[in-house]
């Protein structure tokens, strides 16, 4: 069963259209990667399923339901994780969850059963009267999502959870995803590592200039671009490097330059090595190493978009 | 509903569990009654010091004059030479002088009262009781003197048996309403920029929301955009009730200030002043951009607003043009309310005022409400 339904989706502001008839669905129980570059309508389409947008064109059903005619509904069953910390802090940790919780209609005891649960579920139980400010990153990050998960929701929508925290507490909040995942919610999850999402979610849709242009498991993504390979060559004075140069070698999908480390994307019945090689002699680039690297994630999205996750 | 109350019950709690917050919302509106207190309480204390300057001599018509005045109720006489009195009467120490020149005995005895002067610096205010109560005794001896012409033996007799006569004489004080109600309209007009702050202060609340970014949460719950700033109106209109009853109380029975307006009137004038505040509040909402914008522009109006308006003085001390222009501020109309019921003016006569409050509370509320409704971005509804 879907979860959630999305179909002939559309968002316009003006002129500009942000969304462009998206069809996607999200099956029960499974993690859900969301990923785009900025700009690509991943916002606007979970601002949408959280009915913080407007739809202009298309409809959205959370478990079988409209959520623009079902609004109250779809609220109760989502619960949403922004990328941006939501919380107050001038609240102490437990008056953030009970408050945010409260509005989902829980209330007595029940509500300071969830709150509790929570906080637990976050590891945030000990810390329950100290106010957020006196908490690191990684904490607050998870005091967010413990304000999205105590209503319980079906659907739980997180938008770059682990932004700008420890790996301690990104460990953290990768394994809350998979137990909540395994106590039977649904999520969506949107980051810019791509490692998370290919750790993490069960399924993956890629979306650019508002359109999803692929989507499946990380394995199905993989065999899109069985046609291609990528190359890594190690160099010591990168600043030397025509990248132009290499761009125009025969069979070269696409160059980039992360740091000291030349990445080219070619078609795999290509043999073009010696012809980068070459180049790379000319403009007296010295090399340390020379990788052939599996098909990732990564280059997956970087064949079907041509462009970086974090451009 | 549930919601909505579930905001007003975290608002609350968030906002009296600030020790700044009880400062802002009670101890000004406290602080102001204090300063009206002072800048009226000053300006008469009841009694009334009369310089005497005695230039007649000890003759027994002016020693009688002088003591008729000693013996008047709220009244305290020093005896003075002329450079004393003048000094005294200027540095605000006597509120007037009474002169008795050489021959206003003679003046009285023969029926023709004259060589006596009353000398302020403060005018009439502060002469005309002295004077009348004082012209009333001098009259009164002055009427045996034309009775006897000339006749000093029958006047020594009649005016013997005058002062011997027992009046019965009733003396009742009655309480200087003006003073409490100068203090009223001063500790209102202070108490309307409290209520105007404070109402603004939710425009910086609501939008301070969307900038931390928990608006976004809120709304993704099943609160509405509405349910949120209804739930924050009702907040401010909590605390704005709050706010005017302290103030009240603490003006009638703390300092035992008569408003001179039935307490249930006053409250329901200054409780529909407030809705005016909240719905200024509400369209400062829909115009700024962000808290900083909210907090510039309440500065802008609020403050100047209240000083045309007459909020810190009297609006009659201002030139014509400016009186024109608080016609058009609601300030100005709250104020005129007042006024009007303390001078007597039954509530069922002020409707011109009320209905003008009513108008400013309803355009600036709608106005708000146009242009929340503009947006089609549900996280910009505010």
């Amino acid at each position: 069963m879907n979860v959630l339904e999305i179909r002939n989706l559309s968002k316009k502001f003006g002129d500009f259209i942000a969304v462009d008839n998206m069809n996607l669905s999200v099956r029960e129980g499974e993690i859900f990667g969301f990923l785009g570059a900025n700009g690509a309508g991943k916002s606007t389409t979970i601002n949408m399923i959280s009915s913080l947008l407007r739809i202009t064109k298309g409809e959205i059903r959370l478990l079988g339901k409209d959520i623009v005619k079902e609004s109250k509904f779809t609220k109760m069953n989502i619960g949403i994780v922004p990328q941006d910390l939501a919380i107050y802090e001038e609240m102490t940790a437990y008056e953030n969850v009970s408050f945010f919780a409260g509005l989902y209609g829980l209330r007595g005891a029940l509500l300071k059963e969830r709150t509790e649960e929570a906080l637990e579920f976050v590891g945030l139980g000990d810390k329950h009267k100290a106010l957020p400010k006196s908490f690191s990153g990684g904490m607050k990050r998870r005091l967010n999502i413990a304000c999205a998960i105590a209503h319980h929701p079906k659907l739980i929508i997180m938008d770059e959870p682990t932004v700008g925290i420890d790996p301690q507490s990104r460990n953290y909040i990768l394994n809350s995803v998979r137990k909540l995942n395994q106590m039977g919610c649904s999520v969506i999850y949107t980051s810019h590592y791509m490692e998370e999402v290919e750790e993490i979610c069960t399924r993956i849709a890629i979306v650019d200039h508002g359109k999803i242009i692929a989507e499946g498991t990380k394995e199905q993504l993989k065999s899109i671009i069985t046609d291609t390979k990528e190359t890594w060559i190690s160099v010591k004075n990168a600043d030397r490097l025509d990248l132009d140069a290499l761009k125009q070698i025969s069979g070269v999908n696409s160059v980039r330059l992360e740091e000291q480390t030349v990445k080219i994307v070619s078609r795999g019945e290509i043999n073009n090595l010696n012809w980068v090689i070459q180049v790379l002699i000319r403009d007296q680039v010295e090399i340390s190493s020379v990788e052939e690297q599996a098909p990732n994630l990564e280059t997956v999205f970087l064949t079907l978009t041509g462009r970086n996750l974090r451009d | 509903m549930n919601n909505i109350l579930w905001i007003v019950r975290k608002q609350l709690h968030s906002t009296f569990r600030k020790r700044s917050s009880w400062i802002v919302y009670f101890g000004l509106p406290i602080a102001a009654i204090l300063l009206s207190m002072l800048i009226y309480g000053s300006s008469s204390g009841g009694t009334l010091n009369v310089g005497v300057l005695n230039q007649d001599g000890d003759k027994t018509l002016t020693q009688d004059a002088i003591h008729f005045v000693e013996e008047l109720n709220n009244v305290k006489i020093t005896v003075e030479d002329q450079a004393s009195m003048n000094k005294d009467i200027a540095s605000g120490k006597l509120d007037s002088g009474l002169i008795f020149e050489d021959g206003f005995a003679d003046s009285v005895r023969n029926g023709q009262p004259a060589h006596i002067r009353i000398v302020s610096a403060k005018g009439a205010e502060v002469t005309s009781y002295v004077k009348a109560l004082l012209e009333g005794h001098i009259g009164n001896v002055a009427s045996i003197g034309q009775a006897t012409k000339n006749d000093a033996d029958a006047f020594d007799a009649i005016y013997a048996d005058y002062k011997k006569s027992s009046f019965k004489f009733d003396s009742e004080s009655l309480e200087d309403t003006a003073k409490f109600k100068d203090m009223t309209y001063q500790t209102i007009g202070f108490l309307l920029m409290f209520l105007l702050f404070s109402a603004v202060n939710m425009s910086s609340l609501i939008l301070k929301e969307r900038e931390n970014r928990t608006f976004l949460r809120l709304l993704s719950s099943p609160l509405s955009a509405r349910g949120f700033v209804l739930g924050n109106v009702l907040v401010t209109f909590i605390i704005q009730v709050l706010q005017i009853v302290v103030t009240l109380l603490v003006l009638k029975y703390a300092i035992g200030i008569d408003s001179g307006v039935p307490f249930g009137e006053m409250l329901g004038t200054l409780l529909l002043f407030s809705l005016v505040a909240i719905a200024l509040a509400l369209l400062l909402t829909a115009f700024s951009k962000n808290s900083r914008g909210a907090n510039a522009m309440q500065t802008l109006i609020i403050t100047p607003t209240c000083l045309l308006a007459g909020c810190f003085f009297p609006a009659e001390i201002m030139p014509d043009t400016v009186q024109k222009i608080s016609s058009f501020l609601p300030q100005h109309w709250l104020l005129d309310t007042i006024t009007k019921l303390q001078d007597g003016q039954a509530i069922g006569s002020l409707g011109l005022n009320l209905a003008i409050l009513v108008a400013f509370a309803a355009v600036f509320t709608l106005v708000a409400i146009f242009r929340f409704s503009r947006n089609n971005d549900v996280r910009q509804f505010i």
